[in-house]
C-alpha cells in the first residue's frame, strides 16, 4: 500500500515538473515571439514618426499613405501594457494629426 | 470736525471696497524660480504622497520642448497625463530620464518612483513630491541664472540669447524615447497685423519655435487653423491659455514682455 502510494506521489511529482518544463517553455517561447513583434512595432512607429518634421515636403499622397500607416499601427497599440498605450497612443496621435493638418492645408492651398 | 472727518475715512473705505470689488484681488506675479512652475496632482493626494512640484526652468536648460512634450509624451496642462507612479518606474514619463542610470554633468540622475520604497527613499520621493517643504535640490536657480544674459520678465533669464551664446545647450535627442528627426525643412517667419492701430506687427519666427518645439507640438492642438490669416487670436484668449499663451502665460517669456512680439516697427 507505502508502495503504490510512493509511486502515485512519484508519478505525480514527474508529471508536475514535465507540466511545469512545459508551460516555462510555453511561456519563454511566447515571450521571443513577443519580443520581435514589439521590435516590429516600435520599428514601424520610429519610421512613420520620425518624418513629422517633413511633413510640408511630403506630397497628398504621401501623407495619406503615412496617415493609413498611423491608422494601422494604433490598433497594434491596443496589445501594449498601460503605461506604453498611454505613451504611445498619445504620441501617435500628434503625429498623426500632423500629417492630417499639413495634408488638409495642401488641399486648401489647391483650393 | 469729528464728524467730518468721520466722513471722510467713510467716503474713502467705500470708495476702496467698490474698485476692489471691482477688480477683485490682483493675481500675484510668479518670482523667477517660479515662473514654469508645475504642480501635479493626479495620484499623489490618494497615495499619501505631497503633490509633485515640476520646475521649468532647470528642465528646459538641458532639453528642448519636444524631447520632453513630444517624444516623452508629456502633456501640456498640469495634470494631462495622468503620470503614474507605475509609469515613471517602467522608465517612462519622469521615469526616461530619472531612472538612476543616465547621467548628465557628471551626476546620475536621481531614479524618479518605485514600488518597493524604503524608509530611506523617503528622501528621494521629496525631491519631487514636494509642496510646501523645503527640498535640497542639486541646482540653485541664482548659482544657475548669474551668468546667463538677463530678461525683464518670467524667469529673468533670456533663454534665447542664453542657447545662442553657448551657456545652454538642450538636448533635442533623449534615447530610447526620440525618433530619429531630419534637420527640419524651414518654414518663413510671417508677420500678422495686430488690431490696435499704432501697434508693432507681431512677428512670427517659424525657425525659434520649430528647434524647439518642432511641428507637432503647436499643429494641430494648439493652432488648427490651416488657411493662413483665417484664424483671429485675441490677447484674451492667448491671456487664457489658448494659441500662444499656451506656453507664453506660464513658461516661455509672459504677455508682458510685448516687444519680443509685436517687434516689427510701425511704418510712419
Amino acid at each position: 500500500m507505502s508502495k503504490l502510494r510512493f509511486i502515485a506521489i512519484l508519478l505525480s511529482l514527474g508529471l508536475a515538473v514535465q507540466f511545469g518544463v512545459c508551460a516555462n517553455g510555453a511561456s519563454t517561447a511566447a515571450a521571443a515571439q513577443a519580443a520581435p513583434a514589439q521590435q516590429s512595432w516600435q520599428k514601424e512607429f520610429d519610421d512613420v514618426c520620425s518624418k513629422t518634421q517633413d511633413a510640408m515636403t511630403f506630397s497628398q499622397q504621401e501623407l495619406t499613405a503615412l496617415i493609413q500607416r498611423c491608422d494601422a499601427l494604433a490598433g497594434r497599440t491596443q496589445k501594449l501594457d498601460d503605461t506604453q498605450k498611454k505613451v504611445y497612443q498619445g504620441r501617435l496621435r500628434m503625429c498623426r494629426g500632423l500629417y492630417a493638418y499639413v495634408l488638409e492645408s495642401k488641399k486648401n492651398e489647391k483650393k | 470736525m469729528n464728524k467730518k472727518m468721520f466722513f471722510v475715512l467713510a467716503l474713502i473705505l467705500t470708495v476702496s471696497v467698490s474698485s476692489l470689488s471691482q477688480t477683485g484681488s490682483k493675481k500675484k506675479r510668479p518670482l523667477p524660480y517660479e515662473f514654469g512652475q508645475v504642480v501635479i496632482n493626479n495620484y499623489s493626494d490618494k497615495a499619501d504622497m505631497d503633490p509633485v512640484v515640476f520646475q521649468h526652468w532647470i528642465h528646459r536648460s538641458m532639453f528642448t520642448c519636444r524631447v520632453c512634450h513630444v517624444d516623452v509624451g508629456l502633456g501640456m496642462k498640469a495634470g494631462a497625463t495622468g503620470i503614474k507612479a507605475i509609469d515613471n518606474e517602467r522608465g517612462y514619463y519622469c521615469g526616461a530620464c530619472h531612472n538612476g542610470k543616465m547621467v548628465v554633468n557628471g551626476k546620475t540622475v536621481f531614479r524618479a518612483c518605485s514600488s518597493k520604497a524604503s524608509f530611506e527613499d523617503q528622501k528621494r520621493c521629496d525631491r519631487c513630491h514636494s509642496l510646501n517643504k523645503k527640498v535640497a535640490s542639486d541646482f540653485d536657480f541664482f548659482k544657475f541664472s548669474a551668468p546667463l544674459p538677463k530678461e525683464r520678465f518670467g524667469n529673468g533669464i533670456d533663454w534665447e540669447k542664453s542657447e545662442e551664446l553657448g551657456f545652454i545647450s538642450p538636448s533635442k535627442y533623449l534615447d530610447p524615447a526620440s525618433t530619429m528627426n531630419k534637420s527640419l525643412a524651414l518654414q518663413k517667419d510671417f508677420s500678422l497685423s495686430p488690431k490696435v492701430e499704432g501697434m508693432p506687427d507681431i512677428i512670427f519666427s517659424h525657425k525659434k519655435h520649430t528647434i524647439w518645439n518642432g511641428c507637432e507640438l503647436c499643429h494641430p492642438d494648439i493652432f488648427m487653423g490651416v488657411k493662413k490669416g483665417n484664424a483671429k487670436y485675441t490677447m484674451v484668449d492667448i491671456s487664457e491659455g489658448k494659441s500662444c499663451g499656451a506656453c507664453h502665460v506660464s513658461v516661455a517669456f509672459p504677455l508682458t514682455d510685448c516687444q519680443r512680439c509685436h517687434s516689427k516697427p510701425v511704418q510712419p
